[in-house]
């Protein structure tokens, strides 16, 4: 129960209306990349004039897609293998986020994007944290039976010669 | 009894950007293993469900590996 209600504290904010939502999208490729932090900077300014509050956010990045997507602009079809992936997380308003869709769907930069419900803590870095965590332990012990099997050989090497010599 | 991969790890958001551990639950035809094999909570099997179909929405992950 207590769970349940530290989940619903993190999606509501003190207003009471305003909820934790992220934007995933992809850029469509033909933006050159100077003029991606540009369009960066327009969303950034869009959600914040919707009343958003940016949380966290990733800078688009450039990366090859699972499997081609089509965009039609103007009646042209155009097929995409790259794109420039990127998410913003931010609270808002639960009413407004249907307008920030709508203002997205005119966007002619996006290939797509998806507005999902999350929790105001860092998703990524928790689990990038855990798993160095287990790649170094095994590390750890390799290095110290090294260091301690050293002496013990030497004394179990010389408890053997004297054993042999008084035989 | 294999443990939960999940509470194993202590993660308690399931992230459809965290696509190293999303495929770990992909067969090589890129098909959704079963809760049967994956040995996840119901609870959790069903988050990573989700996250998996917004990472293939996203072209992170694929519908179809041929």
């Amino acid at each position: 129960m207590l769970k349940a209600e530290n989940e619903e504290k993190n999606e509501m904010d003190e207003n009471g209306n305003s909820r934790i939502y992220e934007l995933g999208y992809l850029l469509v490729p033909t933006v050159p990349g100077e003029d991606v932090p540009a369009v960066f900077g327009n969303l950034k300014e869009l959600v914040s004039s919707l009343g958003g509050v940016v949380i966290s956010d990733e800078m688009p990045k450039m990366m090859p897609l699972a499997y081609a997507m089509v965009k039609i602009t103007a009646n042209v079809c155009n097929k995409f293998k790259t794109a420039y992936f990127g998410w913003t997380k931010f609270a808002m308003d639960s009413d407004k986020v249907s307008e920030l869709k709508k203002k997205l769907d005119l966007n002619p930069n996006f290939i797509r994007f998806l507005i999902i419900k999350t929790v105001k803590e860092n998703t990524i870095a928790a689990k990038r944290f855990v798993r160095g965590e287990m790649r170094r332990r095994p590390r750890a012990d390799k290095n110290s039976e090294s260091g301690t099997t050293v002496p013990i050989n030497k004394d179990e090497i010389d408890k053997e010669i004297d054993a042999l010599v008084a035989t | 009894m294999k443990q939960d991969y999940f509470s194993a790890n202590n993660i308690k958001y399931i992230d459809y950007k965290d696509v190293e551990i999303l495929k770990k639950f992909l067969n090589p035809n890129g098909k959704i293993v079963s809760h049967k094999r994956t040995s996840v909570t119901s609870k959790n099997q069903r988050a990573l469900a989700s996250a998996v179909k917004r990472a293939r929405f996203l072209g992170l992950l694929p519908f179809v590996v041929k």
